[in-house]
């Protein structure tokens, strides 16, 4: 029988020992419906989510906050729309539960209110690119505002445009003393030239690899998600619905029942809708890029990757990503 | 409800369950070794645990809170676990 044991080394069975009492529950809020960018692309407004009742009473927010923290969600991921525009909710969030800020940067979170506070900062390319699809540069203004700051990173959002060019982006994050996570964009907007044909998908697979060797530092991230989010294969299976981990709990009536997050749940902004997914509902799972669901999806078959040494280090290689993102585990 | 029910029984049981619920190989009831940690040597998730539970539930009739699972580390803890609830209910 094959064990922990049997398949790693003493070092690698540390490492699987410290994310394994991690028992992460993380859901995701919509904080607000608003947001100061219109991105082409952007799941959110394409598919509709936005059409719901914000609830403005902080009171109701505090209430709710408390009813999920009730129910076990020990990692509050936050959204939107642009959740700084609402530093009140954030701010309660954060008061209650480990909380991750998904943010376009262009607000500054204050660091005395929100100290260690987790945040991730979208970015979809070099400055062409990001005039194209969100109308302005944002790097120029964000890397400002969080320029060394140790809790912050960037979520790079690599579009086809971006293959073969995505090492001076993250060289001007390294310059400005921050990390980055790369992740491929979904194109939910069908806008022209932004949809992955299989050999950029390849391409861009080796070159993620290379910035992780060049910039290891830098790059969060590993080898295997590369693989897994560029193939959208994983053990000989397919991303894809009958796959998919990050599903609404509610939500969720496919049978058999799937491998998946526990207790995972999407909220709207008025604290009763809940979202498909982690995603947009509107999206052909099968064309899903995000990067959340892929490590996710890994993340949650584990025992399917007890069949050697090489993948059970792959794995733990991808929690470990994982648990740094959220700063579980340092960087 | 299982034939068996002296601690070394529900072990052996709860053994054949995990066994045939995560299809493992080279590995019988009778082998299995009911001190090894499920999580640390296995690489049991939560998920897996509550189907294991799920099957224990049915087959002994008796309720596994989900707050007990992190106490369920080990084949021989969910036997003392069981019989607990065994003797509680009589």
């Amino acid at each position: 029988m094959k064990t922990v044991s049997t398949l790693l080394d003493a070092e690698w069975r540390e490492r699987y020992r410290r994310i394994s009492s991690l028992n992460i529950r993380s859901s995701i809020y919509d904080l607000t419906c608003r947001c100061n960018l219109r991105c082409k692309g952007c799941f959110f407004f394409s598919s509709g989510e936005h059409h719901v009742q914000e609830e403005m009473d902080i009171r109701k927010w505090e209430a709710f906050i408390d009813r999920e923290k009730a129910r076990g969600v020990n990692l509050a991921i936050l959204i939107g729309g642009e959740p700084t525009l609402c530093m009140d909710r954030l701010e309660a969030f954060y008061r209650r539960i480990p909380t991750y800020c998904a943010t376009n940067g262009l607000i500054k979170v204050p660091r005395d209110r929100f100290p260690d506070m987790m945040v991730g900062i979208s970015l979809w390319g070099g400055g062409e690119d990001e005039k194209i699809l969100r109308g302005r540069d944002t790097f120029a203004v964000s890397s400002k505002n969080y320029e060394g700051d140790p809790y912050t990173y960037y979520l790079y959002t690599v579009t086809p445009k971006q293959v073969g060019k995505t090492e001076p982006v993250i060289r001007r994050i390294a310059d400005c003393g921050l990390k980055v996570h790369l992740q491929l964009l979904s194109n939910d907007e069908g806008v022209d030239g932004f949809s992955w044909r299989p050999e950029e998908l390849s391409d861009l697979r080796f070159e993620m690899d290379e910035m992780l060797d060049r910039y290891p530092r830098t790059v969060i991230s590993s080898k295997y998600y590369h693989e897994v989010i560029t193939t959208g294969m994983m053990q000989g299976r397919r991303f894809g619905w009958r796959e998919c981990p990050s599903v609404t709990e509610s939500l969720d009536t496919r049978q058999p029942p799937v491998r998946r997050l526990i207790h995972f749940y999407r909220w709207g902004a008025d604290l009763q809708t809940v979202h498909r997914c982690c995603t947009s509902a509107t999206r052909d799972c099968s064309t899903c890029k995000d990067g959340a669901a892929h490590m996710s999806w890994i993340m949650v078959n584990k025992r399917d990757h007890m069949t050697s040494t090489k993948d059970l280090q792959n794995w733990i290689e991808v929690y470990e990503m994982f648990a740094k993102l959220y700063r579980l585990i340092p960087w | 409800m299982p034939e068996s029910k002296d601690i070394r029984g529900i072990e052996r049981h709860v053994a054949e369950i995990i066994i045939g619920e995560l299809k493992l190989e080279d590995v019988t009831p009778d082998t299995f070794n009911p001190g090894m940690d499920l999580v640390d040597e296995l690489g049991i998730d939560s998920m897996d645990l509550a189907t294991i539970a799920l099957v224990l539930q049915d087959e002994y009739k008796i309720v596994i809170d989900e707050d007990d699972y992190p106490k369920l580390k080990t084949v021989r803890l969910i036997a003392e676990y069981i019989e607990e609830k065994l003797a509680a209910k009589q």
